[in-house]
């Protein structure tokens, strides 16, 4: 009754049969553009990200060059490029264009459809023992709005936004500035682009859940399943409840603009401060939603590398339930210096505070899968070690923001810069790269260079760590984010940071080659390359899968327990 | 005068730099002349087409810093900043200490800034230094001790109901002494200020502050930035001198109030660990007592459009005979004189034309 | 290998994923309407909490049964006004600061004085500091209430009747408030304007 990955072992076995149903592909349009198939659209959402990233990084390269030394350098330019005036209004108005891009770019087209669309896709249906997503076509949907948000972005770029052409509100879209104090067509169609990428994301999230629940394969109860299909469910759950709220707020924001609405205009007996309440209310399980797949990457690659169960598999999985929970009821920390009453204050603090313990259940279990393993350090294992280090420092840093009192001096400096890119920049992207070597020789059927891979590696951990820790320093002695120009003192620090960035960048090199290098030229990947360590469904497979897998369902017997995934005769 | 604290505590704060900073010639900072890449800030000051009415710069508004020793009773005279007081530190200018100083939070100056910092310096800082430094401690372990050659069977453990029990409870523990400070911190934050506390109101515009006194006799306050070129020749660090300052007096608490005319500006000084949104259409009021005369600068941190940049704070300190004599400078009147604003209404011919008095009715 | 039909198209599954997705769905649909809910929440929890600083409006009975429980203290209150920058107003309170009797009502006036060449409509928003004040903060009349259009150069006096409540004094949060301080904000309803002009009600 079982499939056996002998059935599928070598790849060249159904390749030459055009006709084996497993592997018949439709043709290409009909395969990339109304692709119903789950590791298509995975695909596709993983090449979009990357897009999206290059994009979404080289905006922050045009930011941190101009940041390099006080005064004005290059922004009056791109205000020209970008089809706005010359003058110094303008100039300044790019660089909140340039900083609100950014953050909307890298939060809900890189990471999001990186670590949802693209990992999700690719690797849930497989990890469960499922053929597919339980609505393939909803998943093309979500794909194509997730593409369409992305163009409304770049259009809003070249509309006038204000003082310039583009959206200068800052990623948070705060009322009074997005609404009162935009005008133009650029905050809306930024506002849109949220919309369709939020609409996206919610049928996909629904799909998700629809998915874990009932495409699991027989015997593949739900504490029996991969830690990366846990954090899958807990983020669709994160998802599902988060972004229709933003989805309200913006559209109040919107009709506040266009329709003569003062939900948010004091005018009208509206508040701009309940819009921050409802943003945040999405925005703090939003970075919850960036980095929780990324916790189920890394438990399946530390598993995998150091040979051994994920150490206190339930407390993995329900620390992620419970930081997903509680992510609801922290998000005025996000909002300590707008006016809130003490009591509201020290509430947000101690629950903000709360969030520590299961995050700290989690770098510790990390730890312990490793203790007593025999840990090899390919690619996708060194990436997953940058990960809990620098996950940790930027925890650590979230710690002293959750302080009221603390964060009065922090807000909206560089201290949180660089707390935010510590467990973004670093924690979401580096297990995305993780992530990214260790199924990439599953879904190219090619091995990449473990040599780039570790160049990469350390080049990118040089590049990141020099950009943002001494943005701690920046902040704590006062400089303020979201600033073009700073007084004379602070630019050492900004110096240095730009320095990081030129080395981020150059390390960048070594992935893209290495991508090429492995497609053209890169070894065969068998099922399995990263030896027994490797439990999940999807090493069962031959890489790449085929087209169309388990069409006759894996059974996970009862004989395993959730530590090794794979059916019985495996 | 419910805000008076124990000071105990706070013995321990007294960082040795800034004492050093505040004996420092204040001449010194007339020599900080390295400023480059002036150009763009003063096309702003000079483009000025959202500054504010009356925001003309004007150069040798304040004096030298070596004259500030001239200050009588009546005759205000702007202070001369402190280098090292009441601004960021800059790392290159290669005085012993200004590198670590750089690395850290500004020198505080008011007394729930010194109980703050002395919370993140002794509590915050040492253990999030320990968390990171044992993690990282750990994976090292991990790689030197467990990598495959040293041990290439690896154990099957995966549970130790032990060591998740202490690895939840210490954490819960760890925090727990965070709260206790911390919730202390913002008890004293929140404490009211006195009904005999100065007032002062600062209004976000875009951009620039207003700062109004309504104890005062109505003085108002309108505060542009100055260009590059003005601050330096004033020996103030650019991007943070005004042409008008909040002048405030020290060692007394102060209500400050905030709200905003357009969009959500903040009014922020990291000096004196205060910062507080100013949101058009409801007034937020935070106690503030500010230690010891001295000048501190603070920039607006909530984006409020292009110029966010571009509106700094700037909070002179004065003992409080000299704050009354500036009050009297600018055609105000010290509370308990109300008597002369409602008869004279002097304050319309405000002497200074940074200074406009609402008209007195 | 794949001898059976694919699982995927059994129809059992697909109902019961059909099920799972749109109760997933609806819990997306409601957490939409919850966000729209909040508006009108967050504006009756602010009234009721008196959450960030929100007065109270009273009844002249309320009033009356607040005057019943009049102790003899007192406290201060300060009045504050702004304009939104697109008023052309000044407005201010005629007194900066006044000491009431706490439970016993009391008069403020504010003075505002169109400055322009245009009518124009205002509404004022408003709010309490400390905020742990608005819920003792009553006010039985207000120019805050309505809107307000001022003639070009028309100077017009606005009263608010108010007291505070003496529960402010078993309040622990009210411990050691000697002040509070009364904020409207003028914000511009409509542009010029042709209205009569605005009494002081």
């Amino acid at each position: 009754m079982a499939t056996t990955a002998e059935g599928f072992d070598v790849h060249s076995d159904h390749s030459h049969d055009a006709h084996d149903h497993a592997d018949h592909k439709p043709g290409f349009f009909a395969r990339w553009f109304m692709s119903t198939n789950h590791k298509d659209i995975g695909t596709m959402y993983l090449i979009f990200a990357i897009i999206a990233g290059i994009i979404g990084g080289a905006i922050s390269g045009i930011m941190r060059v101009e940041l390099a030394e006080p005064g004005i350098q290059y922004l009056t330019w791109w205000a020209e490029f970008m089809g706005g005036g010359s003058d110094l209004n303008t100039a300044l108005h790019m660089w909140n264009v340039f900083i609100t891009a950014h953050g909307l770019i890298m939060v809900f087209f890189m990471v999001m459809p990186a670590m949802i669309g693209g990992f999700g896709n690719w690797f849930v249906p497989l990890m469960i023992g499922a053929p597919d997503m339980a609505f393939p076509r909803m998943n093309n949907v979500s794909f194509w709005l997730t593409v369409a948000g992305f163009f409304s972005l770049l259009f809003s770029l070249f509309v006038p936004g204000g003082s310039g052409p583009g959206a200068g509100t800052g990623w948070t879209v705060y009322a009074p500035l997005s609404t009162s104090g935009s005008v133009g067509p650029a905050v809306d169609f930024a506002i849109f682009s949220l919309h369709l990428a939020g609409a996206g994301s919610i049928l996909g999230a629904t799909n998700f859940i629809t998915t874990i629940f009932n495409m699991r394969a027989p015997g593949m109860t739900l504490h029996k399943m991969p830690l990366f299909v846990w954090s899958v469910l807990v983020t669709a759950f994160l998802l599902l409840l988060a972004l229709p709220v933003l989805a309200a707020a913006i559209t109040m924001l919107l009709t506040d603009r266009n329709f003569g609405t003062t939900f948010f205009d004091p005018a009208g007996g509206g508040d701009p401060v309940l819009y921050q309440h409802l943003f945040w209310f999405f925005g703090h399980p939003e970075v919850y939603i960036m980095i929780l797949p990324g916790f189920g990457m890394i438990s399946q690659i530390v598993a995998t590398f150091s040979r051994k169960p994920v150490f206190g598999y339930l407390g993995m999985a329900y620390a992620m339930v419970a930081i997903g929970v509680v992510g609801f009821i922290v998000w005025a920390h996000h909002m300590y210096t707008v006016g809130l009453d003490v009591n509201t204050k020290m509430y947000f603090t101690a629950a903000t505070m709360v969030i520590a313990v299961p995050t700290g259940v989690k770098i510790f279990s990390w730890i312990a899968t490793m203790w007593g393993g025999s840990v090899e350090f390919k690619s996708p294992m060194v990436w997953a070690l940058g990960f809990i280090f620098l996950f940790t420092v930027g925890g650590v840093t979230g710690v002293v923001l959750a302080n009221g009192g603390i964060d009065v001096n922090l807000h909206d400096t560089y201290y949180v810069v660089a707390h935010f890119h510590y467990v973004l920049s670093m924690g979401a992207v580096f297990s995305l790269f993780a992530g990214f070597y260790y199924w990439f020789p599953k879904m190219s059927g090619r091995m990449h260079s473990e040599l780039l891979s570790h160049l990469h590696f350390w080049t990118f951990f040089i590049g990141v760590n020099v950009i943002f820790f001494p943005q701690h320093f920046l902040g704590m002695q006062g400089m303020p984010r979201r600033y073009p120009d700073y007084p004379d003192a602070f630019t050492f620090w900004h110096e240095i940071s730009t320095y990081g960035y030129y080395i981020m960048a150059g390390s960048m090199v070594f992935f893209f080659v290495n991508i090429g290098y492995a497609l053209v030229a890169g070894r065969k990947a068998g099922a399995n390359p990263w030896g027994e360590g490797a439990t999940t469904l999807e090493w069962t497979l031959p890489s790449p899968p085929p087209y169309h897998q388990f069409e006759t369902l894996p059974v996970i017997t009862d004989a395993h327990d959730y530590h090794d995934h794979r059916p019985a005769t495996a | 005068m419910g805000q008076m604290h124990s000071r105990m505590k706070l013995a321990t704060l007294a960082a040795l730099a800034a004492l050093m900073a505040l004996f420092a010639p204040v001449s010194a900072i007339a020599q900080d002349g390295a400023a480059p890449a002036v150009t763009a800030a003063e096309a702003g000051q000079v483009d000025g087409a959202q500054t504010a009415p009356g925001a003309e710069a004007l150069p040798g508004n304040i004096a030298p810093a070596n004259a500030d020793a001239a200050q009588t009773e009546g005759a205000y005279t702007p202070m001369a900043p402190t280098k090292g007081k009441g601004m960021p530190t800059d790392p290159r200018t290669g005085e012993s200490g200004a590198m670590m100083k750089s690395l850290t939070f500004q020198d505080q100056y008011s007394v729930d800034g010194e109980y703050a910092l002395w919370m993140h310096d002794w509590i915050l800082l040492p253990v999030i230094t320990f968390i990171s430094l044992l993690v990282l401690g750990l994976l090292l372990y991990v790689v030197v001790r467990f990598n495959r050659g040293t041990n290439p069977v690896a154990s099957k453990t995966t549970h130790n109901t032990m060591i998740e029990v202490v690895w939840t409870i210490v954490p819960v523990i760890i925090l727990v002494i965070i709260a206790v400070p911390s919730i202390t911190l913002l008890a004293r934050q929140y404490e009211v200020p006195p009904e005999d506390a100065v007032t002062i109101k600062a209004t976000g515009y875009q951009w620039y502050w207003g700062y109004t006194y309504p104890d005062h006799g109505e003085i108002e306050v309108v505060s542009n930035m100055l260009s590059d070129a003005d601050a330096i020749a004033n020996g103030e660090p650019a991007q943070l001198a005004v042409d008008n300052r909040m002048v405030v007096p020290a060692g007394v608490p102060l209500r400050i109030q905030t709200t905003a005319a357009d969009v959500i500006h903040a009014f922020a000084v990291p000096s004196l660990w205060f910062k507080m949104d100013a949101v058009p259409g409801r007034l937020n009021e935070k106690i503030l007592t500010i230690k010891e005369p001295g000048v501190y600068y603070g920039q607006c941190s909530e984006l409020c459009g292009s110029r966010h940049a571009y509106m700094p704070i700037a909070v002179e300190a004065l003992p409080p005979e000299q704050f009354a004599a500036w009050v009297r400078a600018q055609g105000g009147t010290m509370p308990g004189e109300e008597e002369a604003v409602i008869e004279a209404p002097a304050a319309e011919e405000a002497p200074a034309e940074q200074v406009a008095a609402l008209t007195a009715r | 290998m794949a001898t059976t039909p694919p699982v995927l198209h059994d129809s059992d599954t697909a109902r019961r994923n059909l099920r799972v997705g749109v109760l997933a769905f609806m819990g997306a649909l409601a957490m939409l309407g919850l966000g729209y809910a909040a508006v009108p929440l967050y504006e009756m929890f602010c009234r009721v909490t008196g959450f960030g600083g929100t007065t109270q409006v009273a009844s002249e009975a309320e009033a009356a049964q607040a005057a019943t429980l009049v102790t003899g203290q007192t406290i201060s209150v300060r009045f504050d006004g702004s304009t939104a920058s697109d008023v052309p107003w000044t407005f201010r309170p005629t007194q900066a600061t006044d000491t009431v009797t706490i439970g016993q009502r009391d008069i403020a006036t504010y003075i505002a004085r169109n400055e322009s060449s245009k009518p124009v409509t205002g509404t004022a928003t408003f709010n309490v500091t400390p905020e742990q004040a608005g819920k003792h903060f009553n006010k039985i009349q207000c120019f805050c209430f309505t809107e307000q259009t001022l003639a070009p150069g028309q100077e017009v006096t606005m009263p608010v009747l108010y007291y505070v409540d003496p529960a402010v004094l078993d309040d622990p949060d009210m411990q050691g408030v000697e002040q509070i301080t009364l904020s409207y904000t003028f914000h511009r309803t409509s542009g010029p304007d042709t209205a009569a002009p605005a009494g002081t009600n």
